[in-house]
Protein backbone atom coordinates (compact mmCIF):
# COMPACT_ATOMS: atom_id res chain seq x y z
CA UNK A 1 0.00 0.00 0.00
CA UNK A 2 1.41 3.38 -0.91
CA UNK A 3 1.16 6.55 1.07
CA UNK A 4 0.28 9.93 -0.37
CA UNK A 5 0.68 13.23 1.41
CA UNK A 6 -1.67 15.32 -0.69
CA UNK A 7 -1.63 18.57 1.21
CA UNK A 8 -0.65 18.45 4.86
CA UNK A 9 -0.54 21.41 7.21
CA UNK A 10 0.18 21.30 10.87
CA UNK A 11 0.88 24.29 13.08
CA UNK A 12 2.21 24.23 16.58
CA UNK A 13 3.22 27.50 18.23
CA UNK A 14 5.86 29.01 15.97
CA UNK A 15 6.47 25.79 14.03
CA UNK A 16 4.54 24.98 10.93
CA UNK A 17 4.68 21.86 8.79
CA UNK A 18 3.64 22.06 5.15
CA UNK A 19 4.05 19.09 2.82
CA UNK A 20 2.43 18.86 -0.60
CA UNK A 21 2.22 15.95 -2.98
CA UNK A 22 4.74 13.57 -1.41
CA UNK A 23 4.40 9.93 -2.46
CA UNK A 24 5.87 7.06 -0.46
CA UNK A 25 6.02 4.00 -2.69
CA UNK A 26 4.85 0.60 -1.50
CA UNK A 27 7.24 -2.21 -0.63
CA UNK A 28 10.09 0.28 -0.45
CA UNK A 29 12.27 1.65 2.29
CA UNK A 30 11.99 5.41 2.49
CA UNK A 31 14.14 7.47 4.83
CA UNK A 32 13.30 10.97 6.00
CA UNK A 33 16.39 13.00 6.83
CA UNK A 34 17.09 16.59 7.76
CA UNK A 35 18.42 18.76 10.57
CA UNK A 36 16.87 18.89 14.05
CA UNK A 37 13.56 20.71 14.04
CA UNK A 38 12.95 20.07 10.35
CA UNK A 39 9.61 18.45 11.15
CA UNK A 40 10.51 14.79 10.54
CA UNK A 41 8.88 13.41 13.66
CA UNK A 42 5.90 15.73 13.27
CA UNK A 43 5.36 14.37 9.77
CA UNK A 44 5.51 10.78 11.07
CA UNK A 45 3.05 11.55 13.83
CA UNK A 46 0.65 13.16 11.38
CA UNK A 47 0.87 10.05 9.19
CA UNK A 48 -0.20 7.90 12.12
CA UNK A 49 -2.88 10.41 13.12
CA UNK A 50 -1.17 10.88 16.47
CA UNK A 51 -1.53 14.56 15.71
CA UNK A 52 -4.79 15.95 14.33
CA UNK A 53 -4.97 15.74 10.57
CA UNK A 54 -7.48 17.57 8.36
CA UNK A 55 -9.61 15.82 5.77
CA UNK A 56 -8.25 15.47 2.26
CA UNK A 57 -4.62 15.84 3.35
CA UNK A 58 -3.26 12.29 3.82
CA UNK A 59 -4.10 9.06 2.04
CA UNK A 60 -3.23 5.44 2.83
CA UNK A 61 -3.74 3.77 -0.50
CA UNK A 62 -6.94 5.48 -1.57
CA UNK A 63 -8.31 6.01 1.90
CA UNK A 64 -8.35 9.39 3.58
CA UNK A 65 -6.66 8.94 6.96
CA UNK A 66 -8.90 11.54 8.62
CA UNK A 67 -11.96 9.40 7.86
CA UNK A 68 -10.60 6.16 9.33
CA UNK A 69 -11.52 4.87 12.77
CA UNK A 70 -8.67 4.23 15.19
CA UNK A 71 -8.89 0.45 14.61
CA UNK A 72 -9.03 0.76 10.82
CA UNK A 73 -6.01 3.03 10.81
CA UNK A 74 -3.99 0.77 13.11
CA UNK A 75 -4.60 -2.16 10.75
CA UNK A 76 -3.13 -0.14 7.86
CA UNK A 77 -0.26 1.71 9.51
CA UNK A 78 1.88 0.81 12.51
CA UNK A 79 4.04 3.23 14.46
CA UNK A 80 7.29 2.31 16.20
CA UNK A 81 8.25 4.88 18.82
CA UNK A 82 11.86 5.35 19.93
CA UNK A 83 11.28 4.30 23.49
CA UNK A 84 8.53 2.93 25.56
CA UNK A 85 7.90 4.07 29.09
CA UNK A 86 5.57 2.27 31.47
CA UNK A 87 5.31 1.68 35.17
CA UNK A 88 4.57 -1.97 34.48
CA UNK A 89 7.20 -4.45 33.38
CA UNK A 90 5.24 -6.69 31.02
CA UNK A 91 6.65 -9.93 29.66
CA UNK A 92 7.99 -9.46 26.11
CA UNK A 93 5.30 -11.72 24.67
CA UNK A 94 2.48 -9.82 26.41
CA UNK A 95 4.03 -6.63 25.19
CA UNK A 96 4.07 -7.75 21.55
CA UNK A 97 0.55 -9.08 21.92
CA UNK A 98 -0.65 -5.52 22.42
CA UNK A 99 -0.05 -5.06 18.71
CA UNK A 100 -3.28 -7.02 18.24
CA UNK A 101 -5.41 -4.35 19.97
CA UNK A 102 -6.99 -3.19 16.71
CA UNK A 103 -8.31 -6.70 16.04
CA UNK A 104 -9.63 -7.54 19.49
CA UNK A 105 -13.00 -6.19 20.66
CA UNK A 106 -13.06 -3.99 23.76
CA UNK A 107 -14.46 -6.63 26.12
CA UNK A 108 -12.42 -9.51 24.75
CA UNK A 109 -9.00 -11.06 25.31
CA UNK A 110 -6.50 -12.29 22.71
CA UNK A 111 -7.23 -15.67 21.14
CA UNK A 112 -4.67 -18.40 20.48
CA UNK A 113 -4.32 -17.08 16.93
CA UNK A 114 -3.30 -13.67 18.27
CA UNK A 115 -0.67 -15.24 20.51
CA UNK A 116 0.60 -17.16 17.49
CA UNK A 117 0.93 -13.95 15.48
CA UNK A 118 2.77 -12.26 18.35
CA UNK A 119 5.23 -15.14 18.65
CA UNK A 120 5.78 -15.18 14.89
CA UNK A 121 6.56 -11.47 14.98
CA UNK A 122 9.01 -12.05 17.82
CA UNK A 123 10.64 -14.85 15.86
CA UNK A 124 10.99 -12.57 12.83
CA UNK A 125 13.02 -10.05 14.82
CA UNK A 126 15.01 -12.94 16.30
CA UNK A 127 13.82 -12.68 19.90
CA UNK A 128 11.52 -15.67 20.18
CA UNK A 129 13.63 -17.01 23.06
CA UNK A 130 12.92 -13.88 25.11
CA UNK A 131 9.14 -14.32 24.98
CA UNK A 132 8.67 -14.69 28.71
CA UNK A 133 11.42 -12.30 29.82
CA UNK A 134 10.35 -8.94 31.35
CA UNK A 135 10.64 -6.14 28.80
CA UNK A 136 12.82 -3.85 30.91
CA UNK A 137 15.43 -6.59 31.40
CA UNK A 138 16.36 -6.38 27.73
CA UNK A 139 19.09 -4.14 26.31
CA UNK A 140 18.01 -0.99 24.51
CA UNK A 141 18.76 -2.57 21.14
CA UNK A 142 16.62 -5.59 21.96
CA UNK A 143 13.83 -3.38 23.25
CA UNK A 144 13.75 -1.60 19.96
CA UNK A 145 13.37 -4.94 18.20
CA UNK A 146 10.49 -5.79 20.52
CA UNK A 147 8.82 -2.52 19.59
CA UNK A 148 9.20 -3.49 15.94
CA UNK A 149 7.76 -6.93 16.67
CA UNK A 150 4.75 -5.30 18.27
CA UNK A 151 4.25 -3.20 15.15
CA UNK A 152 4.56 -6.36 13.01
CA UNK A 153 1.82 -7.99 15.07
CA UNK A 154 -0.44 -5.20 13.82
CA UNK A 155 -0.20 -6.82 10.38
CA UNK A 156 -0.28 -3.44 8.71
CA UNK A 157 0.98 -2.75 5.20
CA UNK A 158 2.73 0.40 6.28
CA UNK A 159 5.35 0.64 8.99
CA UNK A 160 6.57 3.96 10.36
CA UNK A 161 9.65 4.15 12.61
CA UNK A 162 10.85 7.18 14.53
CA UNK A 163 14.66 7.26 14.52
CA UNK A 164 15.01 3.54 15.14
CA UNK A 165 18.81 3.57 15.20
CA UNK A 166 19.42 6.38 17.68
CA UNK A 167 21.64 5.35 20.62
CA UNK A 168 22.45 1.98 19.04
CA UNK A 169 26.04 0.81 18.57
CA UNK A 170 27.24 0.20 14.99
CA UNK A 171 26.54 -3.54 15.11
CA UNK A 172 22.97 -3.18 16.34
CA UNK A 173 22.45 -0.23 14.04
CA UNK A 174 23.41 -2.32 11.02
CA UNK A 175 21.37 -5.31 12.15
CA UNK A 176 18.32 -3.15 12.68
CA UNK A 177 18.65 -1.55 9.26
CA UNK A 178 19.03 -5.00 7.67
CA UNK A 179 15.87 -6.11 9.43
CA UNK A 180 13.94 -3.07 8.29
CA UNK A 181 15.24 -3.61 4.76
CA UNK A 182 13.99 -7.22 4.86
CA UNK A 183 10.55 -5.99 5.88
CA UNK A 184 10.33 -3.99 2.69
CA UNK A 185 11.79 -6.69 0.45
CA UNK A 186 10.43 -9.92 1.97
CA UNK A 187 7.23 -8.77 3.58
CA UNK A 188 6.45 -6.12 0.96
CA UNK A 189 5.85 -3.52 3.62
CA UNK A 190 5.95 0.17 2.94
CA UNK A 191 8.60 1.26 5.41
CA UNK A 192 9.09 4.88 6.32
CA UNK A 193 11.63 5.96 8.90
CA UNK A 194 13.46 9.02 10.12
CA UNK A 195 17.24 8.84 10.36
CA UNK A 196 20.04 11.04 11.59
CA UNK A 197 22.76 8.99 10.02
CA UNK A 198 22.98 10.06 6.36
CA UNK A 199 25.29 7.19 5.42
CA UNK A 200 22.71 4.70 6.68
CA UNK A 201 20.04 6.39 4.63
CA UNK A 202 22.16 6.36 1.48
CA UNK A 203 23.20 2.76 1.99
CA UNK A 204 19.81 1.22 2.83
CA UNK A 205 17.00 3.39 1.56
CA UNK A 206 15.26 3.10 -1.78
CA UNK A 207 14.16 6.68 -1.49
CA UNK A 208 15.18 9.65 0.64
CA UNK A 209 13.07 12.61 1.67
CA UNK A 210 15.06 15.70 2.66
CA UNK A 211 13.24 18.01 5.02
CA UNK A 212 14.02 21.46 6.35
CA UNK A 213 12.00 24.09 8.23
CA UNK A 214 8.79 22.08 8.11
CA UNK A 215 8.87 21.42 4.37
CA UNK A 216 10.22 18.86 1.90
CA UNK A 217 13.29 20.09 0.03
CA UNK A 218 13.85 17.06 -2.19
CA UNK A 219 12.54 13.51 -2.48
CA UNK A 220 13.51 10.57 -4.65
CA UNK A 221 15.99 7.74 -5.16
CA UNK A 222 19.46 8.58 -3.75
CA UNK A 223 20.97 8.28 -7.23
CA UNK A 224 18.60 10.88 -8.61
CA UNK A 225 18.71 13.55 -5.96
CA UNK A 226 21.85 13.26 -3.89
CA UNK A 227 24.49 15.91 -4.52
CA UNK A 228 26.69 18.19 -2.49
CA UNK A 229 24.68 21.30 -3.24
CA UNK A 230 21.53 19.67 -1.79
CA UNK A 231 23.35 18.56 1.35
CA UNK A 232 24.79 22.00 1.90
CA UNK A 233 21.45 23.72 1.45
CA UNK A 234 19.73 21.32 3.86
CA UNK A 235 22.36 21.11 6.60
CA UNK A 236 24.02 24.51 6.12
CA UNK A 237 27.51 23.04 6.33
CA UNK A 238 29.89 21.90 3.63
CA UNK A 239 29.72 18.17 2.93
CA UNK A 240 31.43 16.04 0.32
CA UNK A 241 30.28 12.82 -1.24
CA UNK A 242 33.10 10.30 -1.68
CA UNK A 243 32.83 7.17 -3.78
CA UNK A 244 34.55 3.96 -2.81
CA UNK A 245 33.91 0.48 -4.27
CA UNK A 246 30.56 1.54 -5.70
CA UNK A 247 29.31 3.05 -2.47
CA UNK A 248 28.90 6.64 -1.49
CA UNK A 249 30.13 8.10 1.77
CA UNK A 250 29.24 11.48 3.10
CA UNK A 251 32.03 13.37 4.78
CA UNK A 252 31.50 16.49 6.85
CA UNK B 1 3.25 -18.25 33.49
CA UNK B 2 4.98 -20.70 35.75
CA UNK B 3 3.29 -23.69 37.38
CA UNK B 4 3.69 -22.07 40.77
CA UNK B 5 1.91 -18.95 39.57
CA UNK B 6 -0.92 -21.01 38.16
CA UNK B 7 -1.47 -22.92 41.40
CA UNK B 8 -1.26 -19.70 43.37
CA UNK B 9 -3.82 -18.18 41.01
CA UNK B 10 -6.34 -20.92 41.68
CA UNK B 11 -5.77 -20.65 45.43
CA UNK B 12 -6.47 -16.92 45.24
CA UNK B 13 -9.67 -17.57 43.28
CA UNK B 14 -10.83 -20.12 45.89
CA UNK B 15 -9.85 -17.96 48.85
CA UNK B 16 -12.92 -15.63 49.06
CA UNK B 17 -15.39 -18.51 48.74
CA UNK B 18 -13.78 -20.45 51.57
CA UNK B 19 -13.56 -17.35 53.74
CA UNK B 20 -17.15 -16.47 52.85
CA UNK B 21 -18.45 -19.84 54.01
CA UNK B 22 -16.43 -19.89 57.21
CA UNK B 23 -17.37 -16.31 58.03
CA UNK B 24 -21.04 -17.24 58.01
CA UNK B 25 -20.35 -19.16 61.21
CA UNK B 26 -18.30 -16.45 62.91
CA UNK B 27 -19.75 -13.67 65.06
CA UNK B 28 -21.33 -13.04 68.42
CA UNK B 29 -23.28 -16.25 67.97
CA UNK B 30 -21.07 -19.08 66.77
CA UNK B 31 -22.81 -21.43 64.39
CA UNK B 32 -21.34 -24.82 63.45
CA UNK B 33 -20.34 -25.08 59.78
CA UNK B 34 -22.80 -27.96 59.28
CA UNK B 35 -25.67 -25.76 60.39
CA UNK B 36 -24.46 -22.96 58.12
CA UNK B 37 -24.48 -25.38 55.22
CA UNK B 38 -28.03 -26.52 56.03
CA UNK B 39 -29.28 -22.97 56.45
CA UNK B 40 -27.80 -21.95 53.10
CA UNK B 41 -29.50 -24.83 51.32
CA UNK B 42 -32.83 -24.48 53.12
CA UNK B 43 -34.42 -22.02 50.66
CA UNK B 44 -33.97 -24.67 47.95
CA UNK B 45 -34.45 -27.79 50.09
CA UNK B 46 -36.94 -26.97 52.89
CA UNK B 47 -36.22 -30.35 54.49
CA UNK B 48 -32.83 -28.96 55.57
CA UNK B 49 -34.52 -26.69 58.09
CA UNK B 50 -35.30 -29.61 60.38
CA UNK B 51 -33.25 -29.80 63.51
CA UNK B 52 -31.79 -26.30 63.10
CA UNK B 53 -32.02 -24.01 66.15
CA UNK B 54 -34.66 -21.36 65.53
CA UNK B 55 -32.41 -18.33 65.38
CA UNK B 56 -29.85 -19.88 63.00
CA UNK B 57 -31.87 -19.30 59.84
CA UNK B 58 -32.44 -15.69 60.76
CA UNK B 59 -28.79 -15.06 61.59
CA UNK B 60 -27.30 -16.85 58.59
CA UNK B 61 -29.74 -15.81 55.89
CA UNK B 62 -31.13 -12.59 57.29
CA UNK B 63 -28.07 -10.97 58.89
CA UNK B 64 -24.77 -12.51 57.84
CA UNK B 65 -25.47 -13.46 54.24
CA UNK B 66 -26.35 -9.95 53.03
CA UNK B 67 -23.48 -8.48 55.00
CA UNK B 68 -20.98 -10.94 53.58
CA UNK B 69 -22.35 -10.41 50.10
CA UNK B 70 -21.72 -6.71 50.57
CA UNK B 71 -18.19 -7.37 51.86
CA UNK B 72 -17.52 -9.72 48.95
CA UNK B 73 -18.70 -7.33 46.26
CA UNK B 74 -17.27 -4.21 47.90
CA UNK B 75 -13.85 -5.82 48.35
CA UNK B 76 -13.85 -7.17 44.80
CA UNK B 77 -15.10 -3.88 43.36
CA UNK B 78 -12.68 -1.60 45.20
CA UNK B 79 -9.71 -3.81 44.28
CA UNK B 80 -10.67 -4.08 40.63
CA UNK B 81 -11.28 -0.32 40.44
CA UNK B 82 -7.87 0.29 41.99
CA UNK B 83 -6.12 -2.08 39.57
CA UNK B 84 -7.91 -0.48 36.61
CA UNK B 85 -7.17 3.10 37.62
CA UNK B 86 -3.53 2.18 38.19
CA UNK B 87 -3.26 0.71 34.71
CA UNK B 88 -5.06 3.66 33.17
CA UNK B 89 -2.90 6.31 34.81
CA UNK B 90 0.28 4.22 34.42
CA UNK B 91 0.80 4.83 38.08
CA UNK B 92 0.81 2.12 40.72
CA UNK B 93 0.15 4.71 43.45
CA UNK B 94 -3.26 5.73 42.22
CA UNK B 95 -6.43 4.58 43.89
CA UNK B 96 -9.98 5.79 44.22
CA UNK B 97 -8.90 7.91 47.19
CA UNK B 98 -6.23 9.74 45.31
CA UNK B 99 -8.42 10.51 42.33
CA UNK B 100 -10.94 12.11 44.69
CA UNK B 101 -13.62 9.54 43.89
CA UNK B 102 -14.06 8.44 47.51
CA UNK B 103 -14.34 11.95 48.95
CA UNK B 104 -16.69 13.05 46.18
CA UNK B 105 -18.88 10.02 46.78
CA UNK B 106 -18.77 10.48 50.56
CA UNK B 107 -19.88 14.09 50.22
CA UNK B 108 -22.63 13.15 47.78
CA UNK B 109 -23.96 10.36 49.97
CA UNK B 110 -23.84 12.48 53.13
CA UNK B 111 -25.68 15.26 51.35
CA UNK B 112 -28.45 12.85 50.49
CA UNK B 113 -28.55 11.24 53.94
CA UNK B 114 -28.38 14.37 56.07
CA UNK B 115 -29.88 17.17 54.04
CA UNK B 116 -32.40 15.41 51.81
CA UNK B 117 -33.20 12.63 54.30
CA UNK B 118 -32.68 10.05 51.53
CA UNK B 119 -35.51 11.50 49.40
CA UNK B 120 -32.79 11.66 46.75
CA UNK B 121 -31.08 8.21 46.56
CA UNK B 122 -27.63 8.35 48.16
CA UNK B 123 -26.22 6.06 45.44
CA UNK B 124 -27.14 8.57 42.74
CA UNK B 125 -25.90 11.52 44.72
CA UNK B 126 -22.65 9.70 45.57
CA UNK B 127 -22.08 8.78 41.92
CA UNK B 128 -22.76 12.32 40.69
CA UNK B 129 -20.28 13.95 43.05
CA UNK B 130 -17.71 11.19 42.53
CA UNK B 131 -17.88 11.91 38.81
CA UNK B 132 -17.53 15.64 39.43
CA UNK B 133 -14.44 15.01 41.58
CA UNK B 134 -12.70 12.66 39.17
CA UNK B 135 -13.47 14.84 36.16
CA UNK B 136 -11.93 17.86 37.90
CA UNK B 137 -8.82 15.85 38.81
CA UNK B 138 -8.34 14.41 35.34
CA UNK B 139 -9.07 17.68 33.57
CA UNK B 140 -6.56 19.67 35.62
CA UNK B 141 -3.78 17.08 35.60
CA UNK B 142 -4.10 16.43 31.86
CA UNK B 143 -2.71 19.82 30.93
CA UNK B 144 0.42 19.37 32.99
CA UNK B 145 3.92 18.49 31.77
CA UNK B 146 4.43 15.89 34.49
CA UNK B 147 1.06 14.16 34.63
CA UNK B 148 1.90 11.75 37.42
CA UNK B 149 2.97 14.36 39.95
CA UNK B 150 0.13 16.63 39.02
CA UNK B 151 -2.38 13.77 39.17
CA UNK B 152 -1.40 13.06 42.76
CA UNK B 153 -1.35 16.74 43.71
CA UNK B 154 -4.66 17.54 42.10
CA UNK B 155 -6.19 14.44 43.64
CA UNK B 156 -5.11 15.53 47.12
CA UNK B 157 -6.46 19.03 46.57
CA UNK B 158 -9.81 17.91 45.19
CA UNK B 159 -10.16 15.33 47.98
CA UNK B 160 -9.47 18.03 50.54
CA UNK B 161 -12.07 20.27 48.91
CA UNK B 162 -14.77 17.62 49.08
CA UNK B 163 -13.75 16.75 52.65
CA UNK B 164 -14.33 20.40 53.53
CA UNK B 165 -17.76 20.25 51.92
CA UNK B 166 -18.42 17.10 53.91
CA UNK B 167 -17.49 18.93 57.12
CA UNK B 168 -19.99 21.60 56.17
CA UNK B 169 -22.71 18.96 55.89
CA UNK B 170 -21.63 17.53 59.25
CA UNK B 171 -21.82 20.98 60.79
CA UNK B 172 -25.46 21.32 59.79
CA UNK B 173 -26.42 17.79 60.77
CA UNK B 174 -28.43 17.12 63.91
CA UNK B 175 -26.47 15.40 66.71
CA UNK B 176 -28.32 12.17 66.06
CA UNK B 177 -27.66 12.26 62.32
CA UNK B 178 -24.07 13.26 62.99
CA UNK B 179 -23.42 10.14 65.03
CA UNK B 180 -24.75 7.93 62.26
CA UNK B 181 -22.78 9.88 59.67
CA UNK B 182 -19.54 9.51 61.60
CA UNK B 183 -19.98 5.80 62.04
CA UNK B 184 -20.85 5.36 58.39
CA UNK B 185 -17.90 7.43 57.18
CA UNK B 186 -15.42 5.28 59.07
CA UNK B 187 -16.45 2.51 56.76
CA UNK B 188 -18.63 -0.26 58.00
CA UNK B 189 -20.55 -3.07 56.45
CA UNK B 190 -23.21 -3.26 59.18
CA UNK B 191 -26.66 -3.83 57.86
CA UNK B 192 -27.59 -0.99 55.51
CA UNK B 193 -30.97 -2.59 54.75
CA UNK B 194 -32.13 -4.51 51.74
CA UNK B 195 -33.52 -1.32 50.17
CA UNK B 196 -30.08 0.26 49.79
CA UNK B 197 -28.40 -3.06 49.00
CA UNK B 198 -30.85 -3.87 46.22
CA UNK B 199 -29.57 -0.83 44.35
CA UNK B 200 -25.92 -0.90 45.41
CA UNK B 201 -25.05 -4.59 45.03
CA UNK B 202 -26.11 -4.80 41.35
CA UNK B 203 -24.17 -1.59 40.62
CA UNK B 204 -21.03 -3.01 42.25
CA UNK B 205 -21.45 -6.32 40.47
CA UNK B 206 -22.06 -4.71 37.08
CA UNK B 207 -19.14 -2.28 37.36
CA UNK B 208 -16.78 -5.00 38.57
CA UNK B 209 -17.86 -7.37 35.82
CA UNK B 210 -17.36 -4.67 33.19
CA UNK B 211 -13.84 -3.94 34.41
CA UNK B 212 -12.98 -7.65 34.55
CA UNK B 213 -14.17 -8.03 30.96
CA UNK B 214 -11.85 -5.18 29.95
CA UNK B 215 -8.86 -6.80 31.69
CA UNK B 216 -6.69 -7.29 28.64
CA UNK B 217 -7.52 -3.83 27.34
CA UNK B 218 -6.01 -2.43 30.54
CA UNK B 219 -2.62 -3.63 29.31
CA UNK B 220 -2.98 -1.59 26.16
CA UNK B 221 -4.39 1.39 28.07
CA UNK B 222 -1.33 1.34 30.33
CA UNK B 223 0.91 2.22 27.38
CA UNK B 224 1.71 5.89 26.78
CA UNK B 225 -1.17 7.78 25.15
CA UNK B 226 0.69 7.98 21.88
CA UNK B 227 1.46 4.26 21.78
CA UNK B 228 -2.08 3.29 22.72
CA UNK B 229 -3.47 5.48 19.94
CA UNK B 230 -1.05 4.07 17.40
CA UNK B 231 -2.16 0.58 18.43
CA UNK B 232 -5.71 1.45 17.43
CA UNK B 233 -7.22 2.38 20.77
CA UNK B 234 -9.97 4.96 20.83
CA UNK B 235 -8.31 6.50 23.84
CA UNK B 236 -10.81 9.10 25.00
CA UNK B 237 -13.73 6.75 24.82
CA UNK B 238 -12.04 3.77 26.44
CA UNK B 239 -10.51 5.74 29.29
CA UNK B 240 -13.91 7.28 29.95
CA UNK B 241 -15.52 3.84 30.13
CA UNK B 242 -12.96 2.63 32.67
CA UNK B 243 -13.23 5.77 34.80
CA UNK B 244 -17.04 5.62 34.79
CA UNK B 245 -17.09 1.93 35.76
CA UNK B 246 -14.56 2.46 38.55
CA UNK B 247 -16.47 5.51 39.78
CA UNK B 248 -19.73 3.58 39.68
CA UNK B 249 -18.30 0.78 41.81
CA UNK B 250 -16.59 3.09 44.30
CA UNK B 251 -19.60 5.36 44.75
CA UNK B 252 -21.94 2.37 45.14
CA UNK B 253 -19.66 1.01 47.88
CA UNK B 254 -19.28 4.40 49.55
CA UNK B 255 -23.02 5.08 49.56
CA UNK B 256 -23.76 1.98 51.67
CA UNK B 257 -20.51 1.33 53.51
CA UNK B 258 -18.74 4.68 53.81
CA UNK B 259 -15.05 5.06 53.08
CA UNK B 260 -13.17 1.77 53.10
CA UNK B 261 -9.64 2.86 52.41
CA UNK B 262 -6.52 1.22 51.02
CA UNK B 263 -8.13 -1.94 49.67
CA UNK B 264 -7.82 -0.67 46.10
CA UNK B 265 -4.14 0.02 46.56
CA UNK B 266 -2.90 -2.97 48.54
CA UNK B 267 -4.75 -5.79 46.88
CA UNK B 268 -3.63 -5.14 43.27
CA UNK B 269 -0.05 -4.72 44.50
CA UNK B 270 -0.12 -8.01 46.34
CA UNK B 271 -1.49 -9.66 43.22
CA UNK B 272 1.23 -8.15 41.03
CA UNK B 273 3.88 -9.45 43.42
CA UNK B 274 2.41 -12.94 43.16
CA UNK B 275 1.22 -13.15 39.59
CA UNK B 276 3.11 -10.57 37.54
CA UNK B 277 1.78 -7.42 35.90
CA UNK B 278 -0.37 -8.83 33.09
CA UNK B 279 -3.82 -7.38 33.77
CA UNK B 280 -5.50 -10.46 32.35
CA UNK B 281 -4.46 -12.00 35.67
CA UNK B 282 -4.13 -8.92 37.86
CA UNK B 283 -7.73 -7.74 37.44
CA UNK B 284 -9.65 -10.96 38.15
CA UNK B 285 -7.23 -12.07 40.89
CA UNK B 286 -7.58 -8.65 42.52
CA UNK B 287 -11.33 -9.20 42.56
CA UNK B 288 -10.91 -12.53 44.34
CA UNK B 289 -8.24 -11.42 46.80
CA UNK B 290 -10.07 -8.15 47.53
CA UNK B 291 -13.31 -9.99 48.26
CA UNK B 292 -11.58 -12.35 50.68
CA UNK B 293 -9.53 -9.58 52.28
CA UNK B 294 -12.54 -7.40 53.05
CA UNK B 295 -14.53 -10.34 54.42
CA UNK B 296 -11.61 -11.16 56.74
CA UNK B 297 -11.24 -7.55 57.81
CA UNK B 298 -14.97 -7.46 58.52
CA UNK B 299 -14.69 -10.65 60.55
CA UNK B 300 -12.12 -8.83 62.69
CA UNK B 301 -14.40 -5.81 62.91
CA UNK B 302 -17.36 -7.75 64.20
CA UNK B 303 -15.49 -10.45 66.10
CA UNK B 304 -12.77 -8.62 68.02
CA UNK B 305 -14.98 -6.97 70.60
CA UNK B 306 -17.86 -9.13 71.75
CA UNK B 307 -20.45 -6.50 72.51
CA UNK B 308 -19.91 -3.91 69.78
CA UNK B 309 -18.54 -3.58 66.27
CA UNK B 310 -15.50 -1.64 65.19
CA UNK B 311 -15.85 0.01 61.74
CA UNK B 312 -14.08 -2.12 59.14
CA UNK B 313 -12.54 0.92 57.47
CA UNK B 314 -10.32 1.30 60.52
CA UNK B 315 -8.94 -2.19 59.98
CA UNK B 316 -8.36 -1.83 56.27
CA UNK B 317 -6.35 1.33 57.01
CA UNK B 318 -4.50 -0.13 60.00
CA UNK B 319 -3.40 -3.11 57.93
CA UNK B 320 -3.05 -1.13 54.73
CA UNK B 321 -0.81 1.74 55.73
CA UNK B 322 2.09 -0.28 57.20
CA UNK B 323 1.88 -2.49 54.16
CA UNK B 324 2.00 0.53 51.90
CA UNK B 325 5.14 1.83 53.64
CA UNK B 326 6.76 -1.55 53.11
CA UNK B 327 5.80 -1.36 49.46
CA UNK B 328 7.28 2.09 49.04
CA UNK B 329 10.59 0.86 50.40
CA UNK B 330 10.62 -2.27 48.28
CA UNK B 331 9.68 -0.92 44.87
CA UNK B 332 11.10 2.58 44.77
CA UNK B 333 12.47 2.01 41.31
CA UNK B 334 9.08 1.73 39.69
CA UNK B 335 7.92 5.29 39.98
CA UNK B 336 10.70 7.51 41.27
Amino acid sequence: MSLWVKDLRFDYRSFSLRVRDLRIEEARLTAIVGPNGAGKTTLLKCLCALLPVAKDSLFLGRRDIALLSAEERARLIAYVPQEHGSAFNYAVQDFVLMGRAAYIPLLSTPAAADVEIALEALAYVGLRRYASRPYFELSSGERRLVLIARALAQKSDILVLDEPTTFLDPKHETELMDLVRRLAVEKKKTVLLTLHNLDMAVKHADAIVFMKNGGVVAAGAPDDILDEALLESVYEIKMSILRHEGRRFIVK
Amino acid sequence: MTRKQRVLGWLVILFPFVVFFISLSVGVVRIPLGDVFKALLSPVFPAMKEGLPENVLGIVLGVRLPRLLLAFLAGAGLSVSGASLQALSRNPLVNEYILGISSGAAFGASLSIVIFRQSFPPQVSAFLFAVVAVVIVLAISRKSDSPIVSLLLTGIIVSAFFSALLSLVEFFASPYALQGLFYWLMGNLGWPGWGALSISLPLMAAGTAGLILMRWRMNVLSMSDEEARALGVNLGREKLIVVILATLVTSAVTSVAGIIGWVGLIVPHLVRMMAGVDNRRVVPLSAALGAGYLILADDLARGLAASFEIPVGIFTSLIGIPFFILLLRKSKRIWL
